[in-house]
């Protein structure tokens, strides 16, 4: 406010001091910091603990801001002129233009947020119609526009947009891709995302800031005609937009906030409120000889449930939908009586039922929810005082963000329990809270230049009234993410929405986006900007069905392929209720209640979370304690028979030492590996060592991987002791060439390169020998276009999605291998699934650590979770014709007992002859064919007994 | 392979060869799917095409059939129907002008149209007798005759040891019906579970495999 003494301004002042005052609450020393800053018009990122009151220390200093710009005592007649001579509908006149947009990442929070915003905004407006002096406040509006708006919600904004909108960042971009998108949003002067370390991580993230670039460019260049920020801001050299982030506990925020400003000056408010954080552990009476991965934990089912009758409120967190709907039906069968009292809330359940539990929440009538992150953000839920995590919180920021949900208000102590589902999830407990004391916490950084998303930045401008080339790259430059975006890479983006690629042979009869006569690029074919509109985001989720009751209502969605399982008459679990599967039809699977049957867990895919570099140093600081036999706290005290174990049988990873385990079974030789990396880091090594190593002789390995350590299990002997040091150094010698490991494009790969040279080509190399780039392409594909999403509700499976999206890959790789986007899928698959950056300071680590290998006649409490995996990759460099060799014999053997054909035939003919006429026949293809796989076999080993083949007749 | 008291040879280059008629058999061959793509707004590479014919010209020169017999889904869609499909499809068959070509009319040719007069390419709808043999794009019983089929473009899941695991086009025998895999290379897959009285016939490193009849090894 800075003394300026505008009337309308102390008027403001006072009304919202009032306010304040009405729900004893007192302004923080940095909610006036912020109201400070943003009336002279600067942007910023606030950074305070959940529950600290982040909305009103921004949104306040929004609305104290406007009313001291806007034009006093006249604006009121002068709209009312507008409105009688006009004749408009009273309602459009009465209210101002777009002026604030409110970016929030979930849907589901979008209705919470506008509901806090309008509070102070009816108070003002209130004030105002008693003594008649900030009137401009009377004409804003505010409203929601998502993904959950209703059609005609929809097209009554599409007439006029409320003052404020509250929005997502899908619905913002496609707002963008409107044809009067300017006109729309031109006059925009402050945007606030809330929860922006939600959002910096991921692609959501990179397209905020190419739409905030967007509308920074706008609100540069139009003169501010409608209440605009104070004179400060208008005169400020680079934009008259004024950013706000809010973000939770991030190890970086200074980066979170320039990645958010872009190139501009901001600042950063640190609202330090004390708040009292109880982080404990429920420990089971005697810990599990053998910690089984993905066990569910059932087992701590009493103590949780005393834990619930104890409290007044509690949020139970899993980690997985499954895992709450398992949780939900345990704790209704232990206590019946709870039913209604206790509630599920996750991601797939339909709208209408999580906003029940929303409100049962708020109003403090419910006993308990078991949720999943969907419960994750910001909503206030004042009544809740206590928190249950189920299984690993993975970091911990995450650890603090979900303490954070308990206690949701200035001055009341937050409490987390954790619940570990195995017996080594309570070496976390003990590390979390070192950690936390410490003040370790988890940085996050925005994705580097994604070009799957400006590709679709493209086309959504293209659409939003056209773009020229030129100011365009200026603008998109001017983010974060392409800040270093090279005119080459920017060229291709062009050439592929233009013709798919810079040589018009590849594709032909393809255009997307073309320059118009006078040099603006537009899209011509209205069908593809229809179909665009209908696939812009950058979330890609498997196709779901929705699970509805037969003449009922809706009850949520299951993944289509879990539905496709299921045959009519099963039972399964979901949304708390046993259902019997009626009938599926048109995308829908009709349900009605069942009982008694044993019912199948509906699995999603959803992404699996790695535990975070922070927590897992803590882990193995807590282990190296251990080791020393210092089980101080009442974790390690309750796990302290199981480490033990581990470390008499084997060892207990440390700091300072790389523990190997061998261990050789029926299944073939097994490496076990602990770097406790987080399972993402653990991949990457686990292709690059398992590459390395085939460099030797051709191998195929089945991999499994944890945070802890990785599996690598190999049918033929492999001389771990021996080759595992020697692998491990970087370099290892090459003994074959890596085929096609993409020694095309290191050009524009440089800044990759600086971090990992020849290892990022090994690392390359030995993907491609995996399945990983293919996956990771399909979410490229479509945030690209390349593959069309469907319409909603339109009767086509997503499994063709998947289908089309391995073809392409494979059509990319073979006829366009240069395509950037393939480049990307594999530089992503670096950066992100891998984290290259971490997988070369691991790799680093674990050179300088000493290695510690032990055969084990057993498995070990570490290795068993491995063990049983069942998610595993592959990853081979051995011939085809081998693998099925193999493969057939095995089949051959099982089914030797039997009588009939293929005993005879086995009998008749001996193993060296079954291997010659194997070679007849591959000497038989290969004559006539150049097939590309021929290429890539290696010479035979006489050691396998291939199969019989087909007599040739 | 005898069926129908007949000699076939299964190729690994995703076709069936009957010598006693010199007959050369492939399935859902989906000429032009990339190109329905291109059209559809969807950046699929060229080259497709090409491939395909000059993998089926390969067989051709090899075997020298008499008479060579598409099991339906010749053109993917309308769409396909593009200059470049159709001179490409010209050229090959100048290569081979004297071979009796024969397409069985399949659940995609139905929407994409025949393929132009001047390919000489007789058309004809299912079944297609042959002596013994019929012809055909979905799998189907014939009585007194042994069947022949596409449309499914079968694969199968093999596992092995080790927890190896690899996915494979196959032919898919029953005691009167053969299923092809499919010849195009741009095309998908599905995954058929054995059943008893099936045999499968994986295809894969350039040869063609037999799996043991058992029901308890997949």
């Amino acid at each position: 406010m800075s003394g300026r003494r505008n009337p309308a301004t102390v008027a403001a002042k006072k009304a919202l001091d009032a306010w304040f005052l009405e729900r004893g609450w007192k302004p923080f020393k940095f909610q006036k910091e912020v109201w400070k800053a943003i009336a002279d018009g600067r942007s910023g990122l606030l950074h305070a603990t959940t529950g600290a009151g982040k909305t009103y220390a921004v949104w306040l200093g929004a609305l104290m801001a406007f009313m001291a710009a806007a034009p006093i005592s006249r604006a009121r007649p002068a709209i009312k002129n507008i409105a009688s001579t006009s004749g408009l509908a009273r309602k459009q006149a009465s209210t101002m233009a777009l002026t604030v947009l409110w970016i929030t990442p979930m849907r589901a929070l979008a209705a919470d947020t506008l509901r806090a915003l309008q509070r102070p905004l009816e108070a003002l407006q209130a004030s105002a119609a008693e003594e008649g002096g900030v009137t401009a406040m009377v004409a804003w509006s505010a409203g929601v526009r998502s993904g959950d708006t209703t059609a005609s919600e929809r097209a009554a904004q599409n007439t006029r947009l409320p003052t404020v909108l509250v929005t997502t960042p899908e619905s913002l971009s496609v707002m963008l891709s409107r044809a009067d998108a300017r006109e729309v949003l031109g006059g925009v002067r402050m945007v606030v995302v809330d929860e922006w370390h939600e959002l910096l991580g991921n692609k959501r993230g990179v397209q905020v800031q190419l739409a905030l670039a967007r509308l920074k460019m706008w609100a540069s260049t139009i003169p501010a005609a409608r209440g605009s920020l104070p004179p400060e801001a208008t005169r400020s050299p680079k934009s008259g937009l004024v950013i706000w982030g809010m973000s939770a506990t991030l190890g970086n925020l200074q980066e979170a906030m320039h990645t958010l400003l872009g190139n501009d000056e901001g600042v950063l408010v640190q609202g330090k409120v004390p708040k009292k954080l109880i982080i404990d552990s429920l420990l089971p009476s005697r810990a599990e000889r053998f910690p089984w991965g993905g066990h569910l934990g059932l087992s701590m089912l009493p103590q949780v449930i005393e834990e619930i009758a104890d409290s007044s409120t509690t949020l139970v967190f899993t980690n997985t939908r499954s895992q709450a709907e398992i949780w939900y039906q345990a704790m209704l069968q232990a206590k019946p009586e709870w039913a209604g009292l206790i509630a599920l809330h996750h991601g797939s359940l339909d709208r209408a039922v999580r906003e029940w539990v929303e409100l049962g929440l708020k109003s403090g009538k419910l006993k308990a929810v078991v949720c999943t992150s969907s419960l994750d953000l910001g909503v206030d839920f004042l009544p809740v005082e206590r928190v249950l995590q189920i299984g690993s919180p993975k970091g911990v920021a995450r650890l603090l963000q979900r303490a954070g949900r308990s206690g949701h208000a200035p001055g009341r102590p937050s409490r987390i329990t954790l619940v570990p589902t195995h017996s080594l999830e309570m070496v976390e407990g003990a590390a979390a809270r070192a950690a936390i004391a410490a003040g370790h916490i988890e940085a996050r950084f925005s994705p580097d230049q994604p070009l799957d998303v400006l590709v679709q930045h493209l086309v959504t401008v293209a659409l939003g009234g056209g773009f020229l080339p030129d100011a365009l790259y200026a603008e998109v430059r001017g983010t974060a993410a392409y800040k270093d975006l090279s005119p080459d890479t920017w060229a291709w983006c062009l050439s592929f929405v233009q013709q798919g690629g810079p040589s018009l042979a590849v594709y032909p009869e393809y255009r997307r986006a073309v320059p118009d006569e006078d040099g603006v690029w537009r899209v011509p074919d209205a069908r593809l900007a229809r179909r665009h509109r209908m696939n812009i985001g950058t979330i890609v989720s498997d196709a779901s069905m929705s699970v509805q009751y037969l003449g009922g209502s809706k009850i949520g969605n299951v993944e289509e392929s879990f539905a496709a399982r299921l045959k009519p008459g099963d039972c399964f679990l979901f949304g708390g209720r046993l259902l019997e599967l009626v009938r599926v039809h048109e995308m829908t699977a009709w349900v009605r209640r069942a009982t008694g049957k044993r019912p199948a867990v509906p699995r999603w895919n959803g992404g699996r979370m790695p535990l975070s570099t922070t927590l897992a140093d803590a882990v193995v600081q807590q282990l190296a304690l251990a080791s020393e036999g210092r089980y101080d706290t009442p974790e390690l005290q309750c796990v302290r028979p199981l480490l033990e174990i581990q470390q008499s049988w084997s060892a207990l990873p440390t700091p300072a030492t790389l523990l190997a385990e061998v261990l050789k079974t029926r299944e073939g030789v097994h490496l076990f590996l602990y770097p406790f990396a987080g399972r993402h880091v653990h991949l990457g090594l686990a292709s690059l060592i398992s590459w390395r190593v085939a460099q030797y002789a051709p191998r195929t390995f089945s991999i499994a991987v944890n945070d802890y350590g990785f599996e690598l299990l190999c049918a033929a002997e492999v001389d771990w002791p021996t080759l595992l040091p020697q692998v491990l150094k970087a370099g290892a010698p090459r003994l074959i060439d890596a085929p096609g490991a993409g020694q095309a494009h290191d050009d524009w790969r440089a800044p990759a390169q600086e971090i990992g040279g020849p290892l990022l080509h090994e690392v390359l190399a030995s993907l491609n020998a995996s399945e990983l780039a293919q996956r990771r392409f399909r979410e490229i594909a479509r945030v690209s276009g390349l593959i069309f999403q469907g319409y909603p509700g339109e009767n086509r499976s997503s499994k063709q999605l998947q289908a089309s999206s391995s073809l392409f890959y494979e059509v990319f790789r073979k006829y366009d291998p240069s395509n950037r986007l393939l480049l990307q899928s594999e530089q992503e698959l670096l950066a992100q699934e891998l984290e290259v950056k971490r997988l070369a300071a691991s790799l680093k680590r674990m050179n300088a650590q000493e290695l510690v290998i032990r055969a084990l006649p057993r498995p070990t409490p570490f290795s068993f979770p491995l063990m049983v995996e069942r998610f595993r990759e592959q990853l081979s460099n051995e011939s085809v014709a081998d693998r099925i060799a193999r493969i057939v014999q095995q089949l051959e053997k099982a089914a030797g007992a039997l009588p009939g054909e293929v005993a005879s035939a086995m009998a008749s003919s001996t193993a060296q002859e079954a291997v010659d006429s194997v070679r007849q026949t591959l000497a038989f293809g290969r004559d006539n064919l150049a097939n590309p796989l021929a290429a890539s076999s290696k010479p035979r080993r006489e050691r396998r007994k291939p199969s019989r083949p087909l007599p040739p007749l | 392979m005898e069926y129908a008291g007949e000699t076939l040879w299964l190729l690994p280059e995703h076709a069936l060869w009957w010598p006693t008629r010199g007959a050369l058999f492939i399935a859902d061959l989906h000429l032009g799917k990339a190109a329905t793509y291109r059209a559809l707004g969807q950046p699929v590479p060229a080259g497709t095409t090409h491939e395909n014919l000059h993998r089926l010209s390969c067989l051709l020169t090899h075997y020298k059939p008499a008479q060579l017999v598409f099991l339906g889904d010749f053109l993917h869609a309308a769409q396909a129907r593009t200059a470049s499909v159709f001179n490409a499809l010209a050229s090959w068959r100048a290569h081979f002008a004297a071979l009796d070509c024969v397409l069985v009319r399949g659940n995609h040719d139905n929407r994409a149209g025949d393929p132009p007069a001047t390919l000489g390419i007789r058309v004809v709808d299912e079944p297609f007798l042959m002596g013994p043999i019929a012809a055909c794009h979905h799998p189907q019983l014939q009585p007194g005759h042994f069947v022949l089929a596409g449309h499914l473009h079968p694969v199968v899941r093999l596992r092995g040891p080790a927890r190896d695991h690899m996915r494979l086009p196959c032919f898919c025998f029953e005691e009167r019906l053969a299923i092809l895999p499919a010849f195009g290379e741009f095309t998908g897959g599905w995954r058929v579970e054995p059943q008893p009285g099936q045999r499968l016939y994986p295809v894969g490193g350039q040869a063609v495999w037999r799996l043991p009849e058992s029901k308890n090894t997949f």
